[in-house]
């Protein structure tokens, strides 16, 4: 029988975390945007494949929301812009 | 008859009824004034053409720049395409009462940003809802044209798309 002391992880600290934690950028169902305008642009803007554009799409559709990419602030906003331009109501946030 | 469009390469060619190409036509001067008439965030159609990036109110000077980095991008791209939309719509040819108009790939974007700008400022006026579709419009309400209007679009608009998804 083993008697090998359990393995526990250190904790993380709030700064350790607030250091590489990305912010998420998150599009919101909305009752104008088609569902399959909403495909192409998550696969225009992003590269995604079809499969992953859909499942996001659902995901806004039935769940309110859906984070779409994530990534540095300048990041967040840059896409923020571009699904902007494209018409999807989209907003970053950092999670805690 | 129905709008049609057909991949010829990167182009798209779309044919047009009369009626359809004069509605269109209405378009651009419609969203021009929804992206510049009333730019107050109490708006709720430009609020919905231009949203805020944070909901965070403790960002809100990151949001300032943001707007200010932004929003005449934003503004100047949308107006952009619709100059696009006037001059592709000029240059239809007609062919037995119907218009067909080639369109390259920027300027496919350009319609299809264009209609969806369209939509959304309707679609907010109108206050639509996910199930506006399946209701039935009393044809004596005074927004009765703008609804026929939006679905119109509507229905252009995921032709177009679904051409575009292939």
């Amino acid at each position: 029988m083993s008697t090998a002391p359990l393995e526990v992880e250190e904790p993380l600290t709030d700064e350790a975390i607030g250091t590489d934690r990305p912010w998420l950028v998150i599009v919101w169902n909305d009752p104008v945007n088609l569902m399959s305008y909403v495909v192409y642009v998550f696969q225009k803007l992003f590269g995604y494949s079809r499969e992953k554009a859909t499942r996001l799409m659902l995901q806004v559709h039935h769940d309110g929301k859906a984070a779409v990419s994530e990534g540095t602030r300048e990041k967040a906003e840059a896409d923020v812009a571009r699904l902007h331009a494209h018409g999807l109501w989209a907003t970053m946030e950092h999670p805690s | 008859m129905s709008p049609r469009f057909d991949r010829r390469g990167d182009a798209v060619v779309v044919t047009l009824e009369a009626n359809e190409v004069d509605l269109l036509r209405t378009i651009p001067d419609e969203v021009r004034s929804a992206l510049t008439e009333s730019p107050s965030k109490d708006d709720p159609v430009y609020n919905r053409l231009f949203p805020s990036a944070y909901l965070d109110p403790t960002e809100e000077s990151a949001e300032q720049e943001w707007q200010e980095l932004v929003h005449p991008e934003l503004l100047q791209s949308r107006l952009a395409a619709l100059e696009l939309v006037v001059a592709t719509l000029d240059r239809a040819v007609t062919k037995r009462g119907r218009a067909e108009v080639e369109l390259a790939p920027e300027e496919v974007e350009a319609w299809l940003g264009v209609v969806n700008d369209a939509r959304l400022t309707l679609g907010t006026r109108l206050g639509v809802t996910e199930d506006a579709e399946s209701e039935a419009i009393d044809p004596s309400d005074p927004q009765a044209p703008a609804h026929a209007v939006y679905g119109w679009l509507t229905w252009f608009e995921n032709d177009l798309v679904e051409t575009l998804l292939g």
